[in-house]
């Protein structure tokens, strides 16, 4: 035992003074591989030790971050909600036919005559002639008063052109100006452009993508607060433990790390939570959906979370909770070392 | 290893806790500060940690100016001080080898190397066989002990230690006190703030008195 105690203090001897000006573990040359190792250890601290913290109040944990959850999945269920009207309302823009009523008057003969010479002009990329005997069998068709149509002696239906406009882009803002000549011809009845509609939808739609963006802000300024006052808080409680490590030689890294971490964690799992907040609304949602938009000809589907967007909500949320606890962290770590 | 020259402390606008301090230490000597409470024992191991600034004069410690020390390198001056205090101060809620091994952590030590260097320390104050322990379940006497393997194990060029003994019985203050005696003859300088005269005569080391923050005596044992 002596000898051993002998051996070791020999070990210990400091280095002669003059070379020492702080302890050996620094002092010694320091090749990068050390310092990475260093710097390697130091984030595996941060990193247990704060996973260490979380765990060792479960509750308290698994309330803030069920908070983070809901606080964040809100703007991500209004985000699939949008997702989908513009998915619904794609079809809709998309649709730029002009719908010309011919007067009755017009044979069919001339209306064949009218569609060749609406053919021959360049912003015209079709026309497709529908007669009154093609309406009135579709009329009956989708109406269903097909015995009721029987009774009337002649089709009351007019011959109808479908023009398809050829429109240099689609983000086109006024009416193509065919609209206004077809309106103006004299074997025209009425010209039906729903462009004001139209317009109208995507305004809605813009509108409801800006209600998103803002909402999300919003309660990305609530996680943001609700971590950076939990942390502060974590940090309250354990300003004692922050002195004692500021007085064996700590800066303010290696102090603010772990909570640092604990701020990361609660945005990941809040952001986790988010997602499974998400995909469980959108569950229990899906069944009156599909049959809503099964009466849509099956034409449209539900467009669920996509896996990006779960990621991207996840690592916002981390991000969020970092940026909380570095701001949370920053007044406090001065403190013990005076200028 | 520790200069001060005409240092002055100044609290608020009159009173004067230290008041044109000068004395050397040299590397490896064991030095007692003693004086009644309040003389500014405190306050002058204090401004070696840098914990506070002096209003006036120069400090040298361990060849830092510490005046020229900004606060981001309080850290690197520290690391290089093993601090000891009266209430010990270590962390209850991890074990005794894990506080130990704290400013090796710190410092960026190796971890294979941190082991060794806990068990060391450990070794050194007689508590090789608690390093699983909580600091709760210590008697003051082996907290004490803890507390000054936490100091140690950075094998530091200074040890400081304020009142290290105060909470304890005569006996054990001794056996702590022979442990800086220890710490001195290999080489490391050591600063005890203590009120304990008995004490100091008996280990018969160098002693700074201090009265109302102005050095009144500088005694060395023949």
């Amino acid at each position: 035992m002596n000898a051993r105690r002998q051996a070791e203090r020999n070990a210990r001897k400091p280095a002669p003074p003059s070379s020492t000006a702080a302890p050996e573990p620094r002092r010694a040359p320091t090749p990068v591989r050390a310092r990475l190792g260093a710097w390697r250890d130091h984030h595996f601290y941060g990193f247990f030790s704060s996973l260490g913290r979380l765990a060792a109040r479960p509750w308290a944990t698994a309330l803030t971050v069920l908070m983070l959850g809901f606080a964040l999945a809100l703007p991500l269920l209004f985000y699939i909600a949008f997702d989908n009207a513009r998915a619904l309302s794609g079809g809709l823009r998309e649709a730029r036919e002009v719908t010309v009523f011919l007067k009755r008057a017009v044979e069919s003969a001339a209306a064949d005559a009218f569609a060749a010479e609406l053919r021959k002009r360049a912003d015209v990329a079709g026309v497709s002639i529908k007669t009154p005997q093609q309406g009135l069998a579709e009329f009956r068709q989708l109406s269903g008063f097909g015995e009721a149509l029987d009774i009337l002696k002649d089709n009351p239906l007019p011959t109808v052109l479908i023009v398809t406009p050829r429109t240099p882009g689609l983000q086109e803002e006024r009416d193509p100006s065919i609209v206004g000549e077809l309106g103006a011809d004299a074997r025209v009845d009425l010209v039906q452009y729903d462009a004001t509609w139209r317009r109208r939808l995507s305004d809605i739609l813009a509108l409801a993508e800006r209600a998103v963006v803002v909402l999300a802000a919003l309660l990305a300024l609530a996680t943001l607060l609700v971590i950076g006052n939990t942390i502060r808080a974590d940090v309250q409680s354990r300003a004692d433990e922050i002195a004692v490590m500021q007085l064996i030689g700590a800066g303010s890294g290696f102090v603010r790390r772990p909570f640092l971490y604990a701020g990361l964690w609660y945005g990941l799992l809040g952001g986790a939570i988010a997602v499974v907040v998400a995909i469980g609304a959108e569950t229990a949602m899906a069944g009156p959906l599909d049959r809503l938009l099964a009466s849509y000809d099956h034409t449209l589907a539900l467009r669920g979370l996509d896996a990006a967007s779960a990621v991207i909500v996840v690592l916002a949320g981390a991000l969020l909770g970092w940026i909380g606890a570095f701001v949370a962290t920053a007044r406090h770590m001065a403190a013990g070392h005076p200028d | 290893m520790i200069t001060f020259d005409k240092v002055s402390k100044r609290y608020g606008k009159s009173h004067d806790a230290l008041a044109e301090v000068s004395f050397e230490i040299g590397a490896g000597e064991m030095v007692f500060v003693t004086g009644h409470s309040g003389a500014g024992k405190s306050t002058l191991l204090k401004l070696i940690g840098l914990v506070e600034r002096p209003t006036r004069g120069q400090i040298v410690v361990n060849h830092h100016a510490l005046a020229g020390v900004r606060r981001r390198g309080i850290p690197q001056v520290r690391r290089g001080i093993g601090m000891v205090f009266q209430d010990h101060r270590l962390l209850t809620d991890r074990t005794v080898f894990d506080n130990i091994a704290l400013p090796l952590i710190i410092a960026g030590a190796a971890r294979e190397e941190i082991g060794k260097r806990v068990r060391a320390a450990l070794d050194k104050v007689g508590l090789l066989a608690k390093e699983r322990e909580s600091p709760l379940t210590l008697s003051a006497g082996e907290q004490q002990r803890v507390g000054i393997a936490r100091a140690i194990v950075g094998k530091p060029p200074v040890i400081i230690a304020d009142e290290p003994t105060g909470n304890l019985d005569p006996q054990l203050s001794g056996e702590i006190m022979d442990l800086f005696a220890e710490f001195g003859a290999v080489g490391t300088t050591v600063l005890v703030a203590s009120h304990d005269l008995h004490l100091i005569k008996r280990i018969a080391r160098r002693v700074l008195v201090l009265d109302h923050g102005r050095l009144i005596d500088d005694f060395r044992p023949a």
